[in-house]
Formats: structure tokens, C-alpha cells, sequence
């Protein structure tokens, strides 16, 4: 038997790796035929969607109640887990065996986008009867150069949740929450006063992305954004910029003020909302769904409720937070894709999404009966016709980092008491970020 | 060579050509999604000039400087402690072992909880007995942060220290102990001039472990500051991390990697020739 020589075995393991590199290039694939007009009708087979494991509730019983009513076409669902959707998406396009459907955050649309990854789906959107009523910030998040390549999913909009009990015992009117900084303020102090370990708000102190997610509505609501222009060529908007400025000087008050528990400075997230579930908190901006998971649903709108993040002197906005549906290129079963999608977005279907922890992604389905039925699901959906969600490459460097710019600015505002300090290294530090991206 | 080739393939096909084709990518500028182009040495040039990479190498030598003396000198301890048959030995073995069972991720979420400082046990203690204010926030403050971790992951490693000695010190010979009384020496006699100079080899692989580990520390700066206060507790391997999962640069990043492997392949490599048994050199 011949020995295999040192250089035969060298040359082979050189030949498979440079195969493996030629095989691993853009990965492009040829795009789904949604031109078609039986696009997306009475398709068959079977559907992979992957859908983030914070979905789960949710996608579990909506892929459980289509396959039930679609003997010719079954989704297979598989969650990705926290973290590693994004990665896993991209690694399975690189590969050329993506899902036919995903539900991707929403901020992380636009890393898809720009790319070809995903199917243009601006035809079907149009014409969708109830297409002025999808929310606006999942569609805008979609978009890139005039086309849509994605449709909203599910939504996971920010709210300013307070406890009813704890207002009537500072003697405050329940049903007269919070609509402007000042009154946040002054309802937090008096609640304050109740002492007993009662804190009047709160605040994930050490967590990047609860309080973008917080925090920016207000700013927002207030008629500007933390960035300028298009994602092709955006800059930073932090300079001068007084909404900024006032929602900053709101938790540095809460802060110096001892409005809120010490522990909130050194909350990642992972207890984030507890102690308002526990009754220790009077006022706390967080998710609809975030606390739905925590309380009781008895305990809903008679010790707790919701009520649209105000600004500094009124209006409101909320972070159109939550996924969008996407199909990328190279889906198996595209139109399988697009029937699956279409059922979602039925009333029938969201109508159920109270229940299961999310809010609804069209504003059509906030009817009277809607209302009635969840009362504070009701006032994130009023919320998402002013809703935003940035658009940009940069979301998570900028907003999730604990090294990140958002980050840094908040701790020197408001733990270190120094805005102006805090607006140059936000100025600086996104204005670092947008160059990166755009390079 | 016919009869390692199984071995080779395997090691070819896991170790091998997932390490070349690491090295091809640290050599582009990969990205997450898209095509990518050839760089060169173009990624290894920005590296030295990166003040964040150079950054979290210097933090990694930092804490790997300070957890490697303790870690060895408390499992060396507790070896010795363990190391004969009496009673009490086996509870102690297993209760020294256990933090390493348990693994660091766990025991890093736990630490999270326990350094809260309005309901964590931590400040609880240490304002009792005064060696703490109550309220200290841990985890937002650089120096205390590293404080808390290097201190936890002592508690962590040291009973793999402890394992590795306590199997070299039960191999040697008993009568070498009974000798050496018989001479009339000294418990420091028997153990610097019997125990620690047949232990060499199990010293250099518990410390040879011990700074791999240090090196590759990722779950418990991950868990309890995600590198914060800004980045300032972010080790190598977080810095990695980040610019492969969440800048996207994955050639980049790369080629960070590949530098970690050099650097832990040439400090490994001084370890066993600084560790080596002279005595059995030339044979």
C-alpha cells in the first residue's frame, strides 16, 4: 500500500480550502418569482419559518392554527435563539439555504436590505386593502431605496405603565396619568413620599436597550430624531438638540432625587420590571408585553395600566419595536411564504395578540370592541400610528453596546451629572459609527 | 502514517482546514452578508494601531496577571489539604470541585444577582462586618468590578488547580515522605524538596490551564458588566466577539483571532520550556 506523502496531504487540505472559500462567496441566489399572480394563493408544501425565540407564545400558536386550517400547507417553525437570529439568518443566506420566512427584528431590517437578501415585496404590499394601516415605523424599517422588502409581524411597542393603587394612595386621580415630564416628575415624588420601600419610578440603569427603547419615544414625541438624513448618508443629531437634553435631565432628576431603587443602577435588564409587578413602583416606561408577562391578567387595568409615553410638554410617541416578516431570495417555497404572511395579518389573527404578550401591527384593528376587550394592549395600538423605530446600519453599535455612544452619554448625563460633556461624546461617538457604516 | 491516518483526517477536517480557512478570512474583509474582497495583511496592520483591540489585550494581561498567582496558590493549598484518605477528605474534594462543575456561566448569573446592591448577599455581608458601604453598585465600577470578578473566579478555578496537583502529589511515593523523616525534615523540607519537584509537570499543565483559561475569559465579563463601564472590562475574546456579531466585521475579527492564537500558542510554548524538568534533559 502506498503511504499518503506529507505533500500529498498538504496539497489536499489546500485544495479543499480554497474550494470551500470559492464555494462561500456572496452566496446570491435567483429571486423568488413574486411577479407571479398566484403568488402567495392556494400554495402547497411546506414553509420554514424561523421566528426569534422572544416570539415563541406567539409563533407557536399561530403556526399551530394554520397548519390546522391548511391541510396543503404546513409551516415547520423553528426559534432562533437571543442573540444569534441575526447570525443565523445570515449564515443560512451565505449558504444558500435561508428559510422561506423570517421574523427578524425589525432594527435589523436594514442590514438586509441594502443587499439583495430579501425579496421586494412592494407589490403584494400595495395591494393590500389595509396597507395605510400596517405600522408605519415596521414599514419604514423595511424600506430601502423606495421598495419594501418586508411587511410587520408583530409589534413590541414602549409604554409608560403605572400602578393605580399606589396613585390613589399619594393621592393622585388614577385615571389622570402622566403626559408631559413635569407631571412624570411630580406624580414620581409623590409616590416617593409613601416610603416602605415604595420608589415613585424606575429605570434599567445598566441595560443599553431598555432605555433606548424607553427613552427615545419621549424625544421623539417632541419632534426630532437622533439622526439626520437617509441611511445612505446619515449624521448624527445630538449637538443642540433640547428634546435630547430634557429627557436626559428627566432621569438625572429621578436619579439625584432618589426616585428610583439603587438597585436600578446596576439593572442589565435580566430583573427589569419586577418590582413594579411586586407593587414597589409607582411609574415605570417599559413594554406592553413586558409587563403583561409579569402580572396577573387580573391585576391589569385594576392595579396596573398603560398610558403613551408623553414628551416634555405633550404629545406621545412609542419604539415600534418587534419583528417584521421577511422573505429572503432564496426561499424554497416563496408564495407558501407570502400565504402564511397574509393569515397573520388577518383581524382574526391579530386580535389574538393581546393575549399572547404583543401588540397588533395595524392600526384598523383598534376598533371599540378591540378597546373594550384590552383596554391597555389598546393604548400601545393607539401609540403605533406615532410610532418610530430608527433607521439605520449603526443600531445596535450605537443603542445596545455598553461601550456603545447612547450608552456613554446616558451614564455621563445622568449618573455623572455633566450633559454637555454627555452630548459632545454622543456627537462624537455616532458621528464615528455613521462614518463606519457609510464607508 | 497508515495507522494515524484516521486520526490525521479527523484532526484535518475539525482542526486543520477550519483554522486555514480562518486565517484565509482574517486575510479579507468579510462580511456578514454580501461579497468580500482580498485584504491582505491590511486587517493585522489595523489591529496594531486599534486602540480598543490593544486595549482589551492589555486588560487581558492585567487580569490574567492577577487571578494566576492566587488561582494556583489557593488549589495548591486546598491539594494539600485534600490529598491523603482521612476523614472529611471526600467532602472537601467534592466541595472545592463543585464551582468548577457547576460552570461559569451559571455561577456568573448568580454573582449578578449577588452583587446587586440594594438585595444582593454581597453588600449584605460586607456592610455587616465593614468592609463595605451598603449600596455598592459592583458592577458599574471598574475597579470594583474587577475586584469582584477576579475574587470569583479565584473561588471558581482553584478547585481545577487543586485536582490536577492532588492526582501528581497521591503518585508519589509514600516512603520518600517516610525518608526524608526519618532525616528529620521539616514539613517546608519535604514539600519544596520532595512534593514540588516531582509535581513539575502537573504545575506546568494547572498553570498552563490556568492562563489559557485567563486568556480566554469571555462568559463572566459577558454576564456581569458586558464590558462596562464602557468597554474598560472588556477581555480579548469580548472584543471579538463584538466585532464579528455586532460590527459585522468579520475578517476583522478574524484575524483578531488569529492573533489570540499566536500569542497563546507562543505563551504556552515559554511556559513548557520555563516548566520543563531540566533534570531530564538529553535523555
Amino acid at each position: 500500500m502506498k503511504l499518503l506523502s506529507r505533500q500529498t496531504l498538504t496539497g489536499a487540505a489546500a485544495v479543499a480550502l480554497l474550494a470551500a472559500a470559492g464555494c462561500s462567496s456572496s452566496g446570491s441566489a435567483p429571486a423568488a418569482s413574486s411577479t407571479s399572480g398566484s403568488f402567495g394563493v392556494n400554495a402547497t408544501g411546506t414553509v420554514q419559518f424561523w421566528a426569534r425565540t422572544v416570539s415563541k407564545t406567539l409563533a407557536q400558536k399561530l403556526v399551530s392554527e394554520f397548519n390546522a386550517t391548511h391541510k396543503n400547507l404546513q409551516v415547520k417553525l423553528t426559534l432562533t435563539s437571543i442573540n444569534d437570529d441575526v447570525t443565523s439568518l445570515a449564515t443560512s443566506i451565505r449558504a444558500g439555504d435561508p428559510p422561506d420566512v423570517v421574523g427578524l427584528n425589525d432594527i435589523d431590517m436594514p442590514t438586509f436590505t441594502r443587499n439583495g437578501s430579501f425579496t421586494d415585496l412592494t407589490t403584494q404590499i400595495n395591494a393590500l386593502p389595509y396597507k395605510s394601516a400596517l405600522s408605519p415605523g415596521h414599514l419604514g424599517l423595511a424600506t430601502y431605496n423606495g421598495k419594501v422588502y418586508g411587511v410587520p409581524y408583530w409589534g413590541d411597542l414602549s409604554v409608560l405603565w403605572y400602578n393605580k393603587t399606589l396613585f390613589q394612595q399619594a393621592g393622585l386621580n388614577p385615571d389622570n396619568p402622566p403626559t408631559t415630564y413635569a407631571q412624570i416628575l411630580s406624580d414620581a415624588q409623590a409616590i416617593n413620599k409613601l416610603g416602605n420601600g415604595i420608589s415613585g419610578f424606575t429605570f434599567a440603569g445598566d441595560c443599553q436597550g431598555c432605555l433606548g427603547f424607553t427613552v427615545q419615544p419621549g424625544i421623539w414625541a417632541d419632534g426630532t430624531h437622533l439622526t439626520s438624513g437617509d441611511i445612505n448618508g446619515q449624521t448624527a443629531n445630538i449637538t443642540g438638540n433640547t428634546p435630547l437634553v430634557n429627557a436626559l435631565t428627566l432621569y438625572r432628576q429621578m436619579w439625584t432625587q432618589h426616585l428610583v431603587p439603587d438597585n436600578d443602577r446596576t439593572d442589565n435588564g435580566t430583573t427589569w420590571g419586577q418590582d413594579f409587578a411586586a407593587g414597589k413602583i409607582g411609574i415605570m416606561p417599559g413594554g406592553y408585553g413586558q409587563v403583561v408577562n409579569l402580572v396577573k391578567a387580573s391585576q391589569l387595568g385594576s392595579e396596573f395600566m398603560d398610558t403613551p409615553l408623553p414628551g416634555s410638554n405633550g404629545g406621545y410617541s412609542t419604539f415600534d419595536g418587534g419583528d417584521d416578516f421577511a422573505i429572503p431570495t432564496a426561499a424554497k417555497n416563496p408564495s407558501g411564504a407570502w400565504e402564511f404572511i397574509q393569515w397573520v395579518l388577518q383581524t382574526g389573527q391579530q386580535d389574538q395578540y393581546p393575549a399572547l404578550g404583543a401588540t397588533p401591527i395595524r392600526t384598523d384593528v383598534l376598533t371599540p370592541a378591540f378597546s373594550a376587550a384590552n383596554p391597555e394592549d389598546a393604548v400601545a395600538l393607539k401609540a403605533l400610528a406615532k410610532g418610530y423605530a430608527p433607521v439605520t446600519l449603526v443600531y445596535d453599535q450605537m443603542f445596545n453596546q455598553a461601550g456603545g455612544p447612547w450608552f456613554q452619554m446616558f451614564t455621563t448625563a445622568v449618573y455623572d451629572g455633566n450633559v454637555s460633556l454627555a452630548l459632545q461624546q454622543g456627537q462624537s461617538g455616532l458621528t464615528r459609527l455613521l462614518q463606519q457604516a457609510s464607508q | 502514517m497508515v495507522l494515524v491516518s484516521p486520526a490525521f483526517a479527523m484532526v484535518t477536517l475539525f482542526v486543520l482546514f477550519p483554522l486555514g480557512f480562518a486565517v484565509y478570512i482574517s486575510l479579507t474583509d468579510w462580511p456578514l452578508i454580501g461579497p468580500y474582497h482580498f485584504t491582505g495583511g491590511q486587517n493585522y496592520t489595523e489591529l496594531i494601531h486599534d486602540p480598543q483591540f490593544i486595549h482589551s489585550v492589555l486588560f487581558t494581561l492585567l487580569y490574567t496577571g492577577i487571578v494566576t498567582g492566587p488561582i494556583f496558590i489557593i488549589g495548591y493549598a486546598m491539594a494539600i489539604l485534600v490529598r491523603s484518605n482521612r476523614v472529611g477528605s471526600t467532602f472537601f474534594r467534592t466541595a472545592f470541585f463543585l464551582p468548577f462543575i457547576i460552570g461559569l456561566a451559571t455561577e456568573s448569573f448568580m454573582a449578578l444577582l449577588e452583587l446587586q446592591p440594594d438585595s444582593g448577599a454581597v453588600d449584605y455581608v460586607l456592610s455587616r462586618v465593614g468592609l463595605a458601604h451598603a449600596g455598592t453598585a459592583w458592577t458599574v465600577n471598574y475597579g470594583l468590578a474587577l475586584t469582584a470578578i477576579c475574587v470569583f473566579v479565584t473561588w471558581f478555578a482553584s478547585g481545577l488547580t487543586m485536582m490536577l496537583l492532588m492526582a501528581g502529589m497521591q503518585g508519589i511515593p509514600n516512603e520518600l515522605y517516610e525518608a526524608a523523616e526519618v532525616d528529620g525534615g521539616t514539613w517546608w523540607q519535604k514539600e519544596s524538596r520532595i512534593t514540588l519537584p516531582l509535581l513539575r509537570g502537573n504545575i506546568a499543565l494547572a498553570l498552563i490551564i490556568s492562563v489559557i483559561g485567563s486568556f480566554l475569559a469571555f462568559n463572566q465579563f459577558y454576564i456581569l458588566t458586558e464590558g462596562g463601564p464602557g468597554t474598560s472590562t472588556q477581555p480579548v475574546v469580548m472584543w471579538i466577539y463584538e466585532e464579528a456579531f455586532v460590527q459585522y466585521h468579520l475578517g476583522y475579527a478574524t484575524a483578531g483571532a488569529i492573533a489570540l492564537v499566536i500569542v497563546i500558542a507562543i505563551i504556552s510554548a515559554a511556559q513548557f520550556y520555563l516548566l520543563r524538568d531540566s533534570s531530564r534533559a538529553g535523555r
